[in-house]
Formats: C-alpha cells, sequence, structure tokens
C-alpha cells in the first residue's frame, strides 16, 4: 500500500489513466461502484471490470479523491498547469468519486466549449455518475447545460441549411439527421431518467429533470408527450410510493390538456360552420362542403381532441381507483387522485364559462360509429367550442353514449361519484392509513373544490 | 391486498428529550478543526454555506465568540472573484448559493466592508433573466432557489431596486402548484425545500398576499406524521432539515398553529447526539452541521428561550436582522 507522497503520486496518476482507458477501451461501461475493500490485497489495479460494470476497490479512494481534488483546485489558481487531456483525465476520476463538485463540471463545459470535448462523451460520463449517484443535483445541471449545447448546435447547422436552401437546394438528408439526433436524444435523456428514478425512489432531481426535457426538446411535440403518459404507466404501477413518478403523470396530463384544448379552439375558430340540424355522414372525415351546414373537417377533428381528453380523464381515474383499491394506505395515490379530480375540475369550469351559461343549448355531441352506421346528431352552438355537459345531460339512447372510439362518456368524475367513491373505500376499509387518507380527501373536497365551485 | 407501511420512524422512550446546547457548541466549535479529513474534501464545494451552518447555530446558541472571525473573513475575502461573486472555497468557482452564505455570515459579524459589495450587486444583478428567473451562476441553471438567494442576498445589502422586481415575482409565482406548493421551475412538484425558497422570496418582496396561504398551509401540515417530525413530500421519511423549511414557512404564512409542536419538538430533540453532541436528520443517525442549524432554529421558532429567536425567512439571529435594519413582512 502506497504510503509516501511519491508513491500516492505515482499511484494516483495510474488509476486515473486505468478509469480513463477503461473508459475508452469499453464504451459500453454502464455502471459503476465501490468494491468494499479496505486495504490492497494484490499488486495490482484497484479498477475492476466485471461484464460492463465498473469498480474502484475502496482502500484506494482516500488516495485518490483529495489528490485530483488537489489538482483541479491548483490547476483552477493558475498554480499548477495541466494540459487538456490531463484535465479530462482528472476531471473524470474527480466527478466520478464526487459528482456534486460543481467546479470540475464547469472546467468540462469550457473544454466543451472550445471543442476539446465532446458533449456526448459527458453525457455518458454524466450517465455513469448517475448510476452511483442518481441524486446528485449538479450532475443533472451539467446535463441540462450540455443538452443546451447539443440544441445550439443543432440550431446553428440548422440556420446554414436554410441559408443553403436559399442559395443553393433543400438538404432535406441534413434536417432529417437532426430530426432522428433529437429523437434519440430526447430518448436517451428519458432511459437516464427512469434509470436513475428506479436508484433512488421520489427522485426530485430525476423527475424534474425529465419535465425539462420535454419542456425543452420536445415542446408541442404531442406524440412523445403521449408516449411517455403510457410508457410510464408500468412504472408507477409498480411504484405506488413514489410521488415524483406520479407528478410527472400530472405534468403530462396537463400539458396534453392544454395541448388538446389550444387545437381545439383554433380549430374552432377557423372553422365558422356548425350544424344546426340532425345531419347524417358516412364518415365524419370526409370533407364536407361547409355551406349546407354539413360537419367541417375541422368539427370532427375537435371533437376527436375532446374525445382524447375525456378518455385521458377516465383512464387516469381508473389508474388511480384501482391502485387506491389494490394498495390501501399509500398518500401518493391519494394525493394523485386530488390532482386529477382538480385538473378535471378546473377544465369543467373553463368551459362552463366558455360556454356563457348557455349549457342548456348544448347537446351530447356524438357520432358516427366507425362501421358506418348512421344517425348520430351534431347540435352545436356557434362558437361554442366544447360541448361540456357530458355528464348532466340526458343521452337520448343508449348508441349516444358512445363515442367514435367505443369509450363511455367520463360521468364518473361529478363530485357526487367522488364522494361515493371515498364512501365506498370508508365502509370496506380495515386499514387505519387509508382510512385517514380518505377521510382527508372528502375534507378536500368538501372545502378546497367546494370553495373554488362557488367562486365561478 | 398489501397493506403499506407507513414511512416514518418510532421515537425511543430513552431519545434525548432535553436540549443540549453545550454539547453541541462543542461539537461545531471542533467541526471546523478537522481539515484533513477526508469527508471535509468531500463536502468542499459547499464550504461557504457549512461555514454559514456552523457560525448561526453559534450566534442562535450566544457562542458566535469561541469561532475564529479574523480567518473567516479573510477565507470569504479570497473567495470574492473578479465578477463580484462568491465561491464555496478557495479555487472553486462563484455561485449565487455561495455569495448569499458569505453575506449572511459577514452580516453576523457586522462585516460586510471585507467584501466589495457594489460588485456583489452587479453580479447578482447580471444573473437575472429576461423571464424574471434567475441562473445560479454564468452557466444559466434556472431554479426558484436562486430566485431565493438573489432576493435575500440583495435584501441584506439594501440594494433590492437593482433588479427588476415584478418580473422576479412573476416568474416564481409561475411556479406555484395546484396544491398552493411550489416547485423548482413551472410544472416541476411542490418541495418543501422550494416551497420555503418561494414564501420566503415574497415575503422578502413583500408580496405574500399572491399565496393561497390555506391551501398552502394545508399542504404543509399534511408533512407532519405521527412521530411529529416532518417530510418534504408526501412518502418521504421524516427529517430535521425538512423540518425547519415546512416549519418556516408556516411561521411566514402565519399558520405555524396548525401543526402539533410539541410532538415535532419531541421529534427534533430525539434527533440530538447525546455523546457527540449535534443534531442527525433522524433519530440514531449521523450528525451534521447542517442538520444541527436546523434543528436548533426549528426549536427556536417553537418557542424555546434558551435559543436566541431566529428570523423565519432568513434563517438568521433576529438581533443580526435589526442590526441590518432588515425586516421581511410574514402573515399574521
Amino acid at each position: 500500500m502506497a504510503e509516501s507522497k511519491e508513491e500516492v503520486d505515482v499511484l494516483v496518476q495510474r488509476v486515473v489513466k486505468d478509469i480513463s482507458i477503461a473508459l475508452k477501451r469499453h464504451p459500453n461501461i454502464d455502471e459503476i461502484g465501490l468494491i468494499q475493500c479496505p486495504e490492497a490485497r494484490y499488486n495490482r489495479s484497484p479498477i475492476v471490470l466485471v461484464e460492463n460494470k465498473l469498480g474502484v476497490e475502496s482502500w484506494c479512494v482516500k488516495f485518490m479523491l483529495p489528490y485530483v481534488h488537489n489538482k483541479l483546485l491548483l490547476y483552477r489558481q493558475r498554480k499548477h498547469w495541466l494540459d487538456r487531456e490531463a484535465l479530462v483525465d482528472i476531471t473524470c476520476t474527480l466527478l466520478l468519486l464526487n459528482p456534486d463538485f460543481t467546479t470540475a463540471w464547469n472546467v468540462r463545459k469550457e473544454l466543451l466549449e472550445c471543442g476539446a470535448l465532446n458533449p456526448e462523451r459527458d453525457l455518458y460520463l454524466s450517465k455513469l455518475a448517475l448510476t452511483k449517484f442518481p441524486k446528485s443535483p449538479e450532475t443533472w445541471i451539467h446535463r441540462r447545460w450540455v443538452l443546451q449545447h447539443i440544441l445550439r448546435q443543432f440550431s446553428a447547422v440548422a440556420h446554414k441549411t436554410q441559408q443553403r436552401v436559399e442559395a443553393e437546394q433543400p438538404d432535406a438528408e441534413r434536417s432529417q439527421f437532426l430530426g432522428s439526433h433529437l429523437d434519440r436524444l430526447i430518448h436517451q435523456e428519458m432511459k437516464v431518467c427512469s434509470d436513475a428514478a428506479c436508484r433512488y425512489p421520489s427522485n426530485y432531481n430525476a423527475w424534474s429533470h425529465r419535465i425539462w426535457v420535454l419542456q425543452h426538446m420536445a415542446k408541442g411535440n404531442i406524440k412523445v408527450f403521449r408516449d411517455e403518459l403510457s410508457s410510464v404507466h408500468p412504472w408507477v404501477s409498480m411504484h405506488v410510493s413514489d410521488h415524483s413518478g406520479f407528478h410527472y403523470r400530472q405534468f403530462l396530463l396537463k400539458e396534453l390538456l392544454n395541448t388538446e384544448l389550444s387545437q381545439s379552439l383554433s380549430s374552432d375558430s377557423a372553422s365558422t360552420v356548425f350544424c344546426p340540424s340532425q345531419h347524417q355522414s358516412n364518415t365524419v372525415h370526409s370533407t364536407c362542403p361547409q355551406a349546407n351546414g354539413e360537419l367541417s373537417l375541422a368539427d370532427a377533428a375537435c371533437r376527436d381532441r375532446l374525445t382524447t381528453v375525456f378518455k385521458l380523464f377516465y383512464q387516469e381515474t381508473e389508474l388511480c381507483a384501482d391502485l387506491i383499491q389494490s394498495f390501501p394506505g399509500h398518500e401518493t395515490l391519494w394525493s394523485h387522485r386530488r390532482h386529477v379530480y382538480y385538473l378535471w375540475h378546473h377544465w369543467r369550469q373553463d368551459q362552463d364559462l366558455c360556454t356563457d351559461g348557455r349549457e342548456n343549448e348544448l347537446k351530447p355531441t356524438c357520432i358516427n360509429e366507425p362501421d358506418g352506421s348512421q344517425g348520430r346528431s351534431v347540435n352545436r352552438h356557434k362558437h361554442v367550442s366544447v360541448p361540456m355537459e357530458v355528464d348532466r345531460v340526458s343521452l337520448p339512447d343508449h348508441d349516444s353514449k358512445r363515442l367514435r372510439r367505443g369509450i363511455l362518456l367520463p360521468n364518473l368524475l361529478t363530485l357526487q361519484n367522488e364522494h361515493t367513491f371515498v364512501n365506498s373505500i370508508l365502509n370496506s376499509c380495515c386499514n387505519a392509513e387509508q382510512n385517514n387518507y380518505a377521510v382527508a380527501y372528502k375534507k378536500w373536497l368538501d372545502t378546497v373544490i367546494s370553495a373554488q365551485s362557488l367562486d365561478i | 391486498m398489501m397493506s403499506a407501511q407507513l414511512k416514518d420512524v418510532i421515537i425511543k422512550p430513552d431519545a434525548p428529550s432535553s436540549l443540549l446546547l453545550d454539547k453541541h457548541a462543542d461539537y461545531i466549535a471542533a467541526y471546523g478543526s478537522k481539515k484533513d479529513d477526508y469527508e471535509y474534501t468531500l463536502s468542499e464545494y459547499l464550504r461557504m454555506s457549512g461555514v454559514y451552518w456552523g457560525l448561526t447555530v453559534m450566534d442562535l446558541m450566544d457562542q458566535l465568540q469561541r469561532m475564529n472571525r479574523q480567518e473567516i473573513i479573510d477565507f470569504i475575502k479570497a473567495c470574492q472573484h473578479e465578477c463580484g461573486g462568491i465561491s464555496a472555497s478557495i479555487g472553486h468557482d462563484p455561485h449565487l448559493l455561495y455569495t448569499l452564505s458569505a453575506v449572511q455570515i459577514l452580516c453576523l459579524y457586522d462585516s460586510l466592508d471585507a467584501i466589495d459589495v457594489d460588485k456583489v450587486v452587479e453580479y447578482v444583478k447580471g444573473l437575472q433573466q429576461d423571464d424574471g428567473s434567475f441562473a445560479g451562476d454564468k452557466w444559466g441553471e434556472i431554479d426558484t432557489r436562486f430566485s431565493f438567494c438573489a432576493v435575500a442576498t440583495l435584501a441584506l445589502l439594501g440594494k433590492m431596486d437593482t433588479i427588476n422586481v415584478d418580473k422576479a415575482v412573476e416568474f416564481v409565482l409561475s411556479c406555484m402548484n395546484f396544491d398552493g406548493g411550489f416547485g423548482c421551475r413551472p410544472g416541476s412538484e411542490s418541495h418543501a425545500g422550494q416551497i420555503y425558497c418561494c414564501t420566503g422570496f415574497l415575503s422578502l418582496t413583500g408580496q405574500l398576499h399572491q399565496l393561497n396561504a390555506d391551501l398552502l398551509g394545508w399542504w404543509l401540515c399534511e408533512r407532519q406524521l405521527p412521530s411529529g417530525g416532518l417530510n418534504g413530500r408526501p412518502e418521504k421519511l421524516p427529517d430535521v432539515c425538512y423540518s425547519w423549511w415546512v416549519l418556516a414557512s408556516l411561521k411566514i404564512i402565519g399558520r405555524i398553529h396548525w401543526i402539533d409542536k410539541a410532538k415535532l419538538q419531541r421529534f427534533i430533540l430525539a434527533c440530538q447526539d447525546e455523546e457527540t453532541g449535534g443534531f442527525a436528520d433522524r433519530p440514531g443517525d449521523m450528525v451534521d452541521p447542517f442538520h444541527t442549524l436546523f434543528g436548533v432554529a426549528g426549536l427556536s421558532l417553537l418557542g424555546d428561550e434558551a435559543i436566541k429567536p431566529v428570523n423565519p425567512v432568513l434563517c438568521m439571529p433576529e438581533d443580526v436582522l435589526q442590526r441590518v435594519g432588515l425586516q421581511p413582512d410574514l402573515l399574521s
């Protein structure tokens, strides 16, 4: 075991090099870890590589960390010169041991900015650091910076492409490449977030990073949001205490709702026609001449989006109810129920305001079955964008209870039905915590929701 | 059917139940002298905040004179950079987090003139973005914590008018959630630490009326667990530091009486280490200066008269803020 300063220097330099070489030679390393080993047992490197896992024997860390730490700080104070390669290697070792050392990430940002380091390498290094330190705030912060750096490079390339378009000809291949590169990046981020979420429960930094990625890299890309909602479904079902995972679903629901709503409103204002009476049409998607009151494409699209919103809420409420019943006594699930109901309640109220008290004129929106059967009515008031009174209207016949995709209208989400749900839980409950959360939810409905209903 | 195990701790009957102030003062006084410790190297990236935690808890216990004033002031001077910002330690990069800690320490010592205050103000001002938010440093990370750091620094320096306060408020309010709480950025989950920063921010900017205090108070009270301790989010374990952030937020919004104070006091006291001194996150865990400050500050807010009164917004002794001439708003 190394003792003198010189011996320590030699040892540490060798290990720093070993780590750097291991990462270069084995690009598939997917996890780092510490091997509990208080003393050096053999005359061999403390770096161990087994099946894509890079381990560091713990005895060497107390030599390594102070050495690389001091070396970097001396460089930062301009008391000791390090070339770029040495900086890359030293910061790599330092950050794998102590990923919240902000200044070391900053040194790498400078190397990235001057082109001495490839951004992909830092996405990889930070991914590895997160396998051992899944919460590390500075690692997530650095990742966001690197992603923004890449996005800036994208937009610079796109700008150049556009200039070329003006000068020569479209470079479709290039923009397609950028698009698929972005898709790959988003996918990679989701994977990194998922892994970190599995390694530490209610991992605030991982889930808020995931939200950041959607906000900055998938803005308005409704497909990505929908895919995310499906992909985290099994995850939350298996992590019923993970409040951050459920909050992510709430975020997705809200964003999908806003997107669907804004598209509904814009398509509605674009469509000046309304269908005043019983109208028969073979297919909703046929482009109808507007002058004779036929259903326009925009109207149909609007209704499709409403169907989607109903479906989202219906499925989320069902998921939540199932989990509450299967896993009694989880505060997270009850908190999720509050949020979902709150979103629904406010969406409803917004719609009520839109309809400006003319709700009686609204009739249920029914459209053709996919099999082409006819006889559904569409009755819309002009400028009334979305028929909302789905849970109070009396539906003319049982067929009309089905929207085109065969979904029941979500008349489950009334305040009364929420109370029925809570009462059924209370009546069948033999778990003290479940009982407390159910009572608290009831109280929340009675005070927060009722008070907000009175405001309107 | 599976039944959930409630995430909480059980306080043993022999857990400490009285405040061991002398032990805590000895613990903090000794902590700074172990500079070759491996752990000390590991935590150097946040040293300035560590010094603030240690000195503030010493001042709250009226033991500040035991710390080496000159050494600390020289250290802070050496950490101020050309841009005006202050770093966690010598050779590290400047950041808003450590700029605030340094300014807080200098207020404790009544020595703001040790650094170039005008440059600090320029640094903070330069980090405000067009949307009103603040970056933590020149690399641009945005977080409501940094909005708090910025206004707290400027409030202590009496220079709040140098930034666009309206825009700053607008950004923080855009991070408010349906439960009345706040997250790190718009759309992020409510978190007791972020809520503390945002209510503190709204207090310092005179905008507490923008809160839904009843709704937020509701969420904060639900953080109390049967052990009496408070957690930072649903289904997390209770923790002394969250006990401070939740309690201070409740104090700021005038609803501290909504929780069971006696049970919380019992939880905090049980987190003391009778042998080494200091507080841990939970009973029986390892102590550290961070939890020691928030344990003592929490007990002060709960009315323990052996400790100086603490200000809930800045987590500093009230007498220091009186000297600075700063009285952040509280809701009644």
